[in-house]
């Protein structure tokens, strides 16, 4: 019937299309098996990635989540959903509409909203954010769809026939079930498999009401790839497309005959392999992911640190030492971490802020005072951090610092040739596009009012507005507002210039040896991130076990020598066999320049509020 | 006539955990940090970083929505005018992505189009100038229509394929052109498939935060983005708590509007949440 010209391009539409929407996902598959780190470069096939995803707990873990989640969730809308579709269509018109209506809302309205919604209703509640609060909310935005799936089947059924059959002297039990049930029947699966699906899918609702040590796939993505790039997501979406392949092929391709469309087909062609496949899925990760959730006889801590900021096999010579079971979790900035401790809503036992973070927290009240006298290993800390944390936290009751480092600009030797020594070159048109920037208020504002000649914990309105327009006069130049993956990218040389702390700047120094690392002589912020107790902390015990073994200069050897950040361990330089790391001058800075370095100070409410508020004007500008 | 009772689950939860959340944020919205009434958080709307992150995200999300719809209609019509069995394959095929996670395909296109992505490797090897797309709005309303084009392309088959082809035969035979027998007799017969299709793209495409911050490099900041800050990176929840409100009353208005059009309200039968 068609032309053939036409009939041709509707062919190439629809093979572009379908290039659309494939070649991202197969350049995924692609990369899951390449050697290299780098998108732009083969480094040789390897299945490297699928074997440490295998490995890692927290994925597997939050695999396990998200299954069990989705199962709960979706049997459990299934059965409120029918149970309601049922009811609601023995009541008058006029409450069934606004019933539906109500149900309609969590489909209508933006997740961000539901989420949020529900983060405060649980907060209110007191409820802890963690496995429960995301099971009801996945439940309740659930629900709507299995009732929009089963209503349009109930009005179809035949009325009549139950009806006759109650006649005929059935139960109303009986009669529903025999005749009923086999109506709605297909409603109810589809209805099931939506919510299902919603709930495996779903990101953002999750995000607003998950606690700390519990992820699902999604939240686990979203954290791994905001820190820089992981090939082991690569290998991830290589396996769940692979997962999602098999699934719909059994859907669809199960054997079915027009003519026997019945019940029990229906069941034996598409539920049961489904079932099956999931049955499969659940049983596996569940006899993997077992394995470390067996420690913590002594009870457990929550830690919350900044992402990247320990070595990994340090939690796990805690737990064997102690006992004690460590539910880890991680945040990107000070920022982000704060509102989590002051709504109380989770309660984390120890947690990692920088000096400033620690001020407002101590200032605040949010902190509990750390038992000195079960920490002997805090005398390895050299003097000199405790003196400097003494002007906000006197008598050091309250900080025990981990980590301290200094900013600086990282630069790549190829793209940066001629020597600087000025944070200006942050504003030089040359580099446009080249410039990586700190997505981190204090950072930002930092380093621009230094720049200008100011303190970095300038209050004034007036300089504060003018380190607000420098920054807006350099928006275009920037590449991308970055904090964990800055790393990654000056690795990968996606940029000429960044704002870097000194033990990332190592590291990438370690791994590219094509980058520099300045100091400018305006001068910049030294920092010292260290371990403090909420008030509310539930294993306030454990919490003290924690700092204390962090102090261990073994443990603290581990540390440097994973993270590479400069450590205020005094034994630590004499324990680590690596003189690349010892001799470093980028964590280990000369005096002079260490002496144009300013600590942050907490700067009270009203100026935090105006440094929000003037960085969200850069944001949106 | 029993079994009216069958019902009081679904509306106790519905009580609980979509009243009264709602609630919450009017609540949250309507008060400062000692409980005491304000508007001061609604009117943080009027300021100025706020109005350019909403008429931002309007301009993206209508743009989105816009290329979604152009480019799902001509498939839909394509997949609807196969024959049986065929269709439904090559249907799976576009359903199929959607499957997948929701952040994982945001994050190919990451891959794809950073600076020494794969697209710019493919054209260095082939001596054209690189493309610099990324942390670029343009970057986010790709993300937004790669990530949303299957709600718009499936409620569209649905609708197009239920249309009785008698009509559309019949159209011809009494003189219409092709082109006179689509504006006349398809596209409005589609109409419901198209609103559904639009409210399932333009709402997640309004509100989201996760293509900006995954695409968008932090130099992209939508409504979205603005309340997730909010809350998460947070000053303050009251703020956050006003400005959700007044993107629901947003949403809501949008449907309302998207409903007048849509006389038989068959709307959002087909879900779809991003």
């Amino acid at each position: 019937m068609n032309p053939r010209p036409l009939r041709i391009a509707k062919r190439i539409y629809t093979f572009l299309i379908i290039l659309f929407m494939y070649a991202p996902i197969a350049a995924m598959i692609v990369l899951s098996f390449n050697a290299s780190k780098s998108r732009a470069v083969w480094g040789g096939f390897t299945f490297d990635w699928y074997r440490r995803l295998v490995s890692d707990a927290g994925i597997l873990s939050a695999f396990n989540n998200t299954i069990l989640i989705a199962l709960i969730s979706s049997i459990v809308a299934t059965v409120i959903g029918t149970a309601g579709a049922i009811g609601l269509m023995r009541m008058k018109s006029r409450p069934r509409a606004v019933s539906v209506a109500i149900a309609n809302i969590p489909m209508l309205n933006a997740d961000i909203v539901t989420g949020i919604s529900l983060m405060l209703l649980f907060i209110a509640m007191r409820m802890t954010l963690g496995f429960t609060t995301v099971l009801i909310a996945h439940i309740s935005f659930s629900i709507p769809y299995v009732i929009l799936s089963v209503l349009p089947k109930l009005q179809q059924s035949r009325g009549g026939s139950y009806e006759a059959a109650l006649d005929l002297g059935a139960t109303h039990t009986q009669a529903f079930w025999r005749i009923v049930f086999p109506d709605i029947l297909p409603g109810i699966l589809s209805g099931f498999m939506l919510a299902f699906t919603m709930s495996i899918d779903d990101f953002i609702i999750t995000h607003f009401t998950k606690g700390p040590g519990v992820d699902t796939l999604s939240t686990r993505i979203y954290s791994e790839v905001r820190k820089g790039i992981k090939p082991e997501m690569y290998a991830l979406s290589t396996i769940l497309f692979l997962i999602v392949l098999l699934l719909l092929f059994l859907i669809n391709y199960a054997p079915e005959k027009k003519s026997s469309r019945s019940m029990k087909h229906l069941v034996l062609s598409r539920v049961v392999p489904c079932a099956l496949v999931i049955a499969v899925l659940v049983f596996a990760l569940h006899s993997t992911g077992k394995v470390s959730a067996a420690a913590g006889r002594n009870g457990e801590v929550v830690v919350y640190n900044w992402g990247e900021y320990i070595d990994p096999d340090v939690i796990t010579m805690f737990e064997k030492e102690t006992g004690i079971r460590v539910i880890y979790e991680e945040y990107e900035t000070n920022e982000v971490m704060y509102p989590k401790i002051s709504s109380g809503a989770i309660a984390y036992d120890v947690v990692c802020p920088s000096e400033y973070m620690a001020e407002r927290m101590i200032s605040e009240g949010l902190l509990q005072p750390v038992d000195r006298s079960v920490m002997p290993e805090v005398s390895n800390i050299e003097d000199r951090f405790f003196n400097v944390c003494d002007s906000f936290d006197p008598g050091n009751r309250y900080f025990t610092p981990y980590c301290w480092g200094t900013v600086g600009i990282l630069y790549n030797t190829n793209m940066v040739k001629e020597p600087f020594d000025s944070w200006s070159i942050l504003w030089d048109e040359h580099y446009k596009g080249e410039i990586l920037m700190q997505n981190s208020v204090r950072d930002a504002f930092g380093i621009t009012l230094k720049y200008l000649g100011y303190s970095l914990n300038s209050t004034d309105l007036d300089e504060l507005t003018e380190a607000r327009d420098m920054l807006i006069r350099q928006k275009p130049l920037v590449q991308a507002y970055v904090v964990d993956q800055v790393r990654d990218m000056m690795i990968g040389e996606e940029a000429a210039l960044s704002v870097i702390y000194s033990g990332e700047a190592h590291e990438t120094k370690a791994q590219n040896p094509n980058v520099g690392y300045v100091i400018p002589k305006e001068g910049s912020n030294i920092w010292i991130d260290g371990w403090v107790i909420p008030k509310n902390a539930r294993n306030a015990e454990n919490a003290n076990k924690w700092i204390n073994f962090m102090c261990r200069p073994d443990v603290a050897t581990m540390n440097f020598e994973y993270m590479m950040y400069s450590t205020p361990n005094k034994k630590v330089r004499e324990l680590t066999t690596n003189s690349e790391l010892k001799n470093s001058s980028i964590l280990f800075p000369a005096e002079e320049d260490l002496d144009r370095c300013e600590v942050f100070r907490y700067l009270g409410s009203g100026p935090t509020d105006t440094y929000n508020r003037l960085w969200r004007e850069i944001k949106s500008h | 006539m029993r079994r009216r009772w069958l019902a009081a689950p679904f509306l106790l939860w519905s009580a609980a955990f979509i009243i009264i959340p709602i609630f919450m944020i009017i609540w949250f919205a309507l008060t400062d940090q000692s409980g005491s009434f304000t508007w001061s958080n609604i009117l943080e709307m009027g300021l100025a970083d706020n109005i350019k992150a909403l008429a931002l995200a309007l301009l993206l999300s209508i743009a989105a929505t816009l290329i979604c719809l152009v480019i799902a209609y001509p498939i839909a019509m394509i997949l609807a005018g196969k024959k049986n069995g065929r269709n439904t394959m090559i249907a799976m095929l576009f359903i199929l992505p959607m499957w997948m996670n929701f952040l994982l395909r945001t994050m190919a296109w990451q891959t794809l189009l950073e600076k020494n992505g794969v697209i710019n490797t493919i054209l260095r090897v082939l001596h054209l100038p690189a493309v610099t797309i990324i942390n670029t709005p343009g970057a986010v309303i790709l993300g937004m229509v790669y990530n949303f084009l299957p709600f718009m392309i499936l409620p569209l088959y649905t609708v197009l394929s239920k249309i009785d082809r008698e009509i559309t035969y019949s159209a011809r035979d009494l003189g219409a052109g092709p082109f006179q027998t689509f504006v006349k007799i398809t596209l409005p017969l589609s109409k419901p498939g198209m609103i559904s299709g639009i409210t399932m793209v333009f709402v997640p495409a309004l509100t989201t935060f996760v293509i900006t911050d995954l695409l968008g490099g932090g130099k992209v900041q939508l409504i979205g983005n603005t309340i997730e800050q909010e809350f998460i990176q947070g000053s303050s929840w009251h703020v956050g708590s006003g400005l959700s409100l007044i993107l629901m009353i947003f949403v809501f208005i949008s449907m309302v509007l998207v409903a007048k059009y849509d006389p038989q309200s068959t709307g959002t039968a087909i879900g779809g949440r991003p």
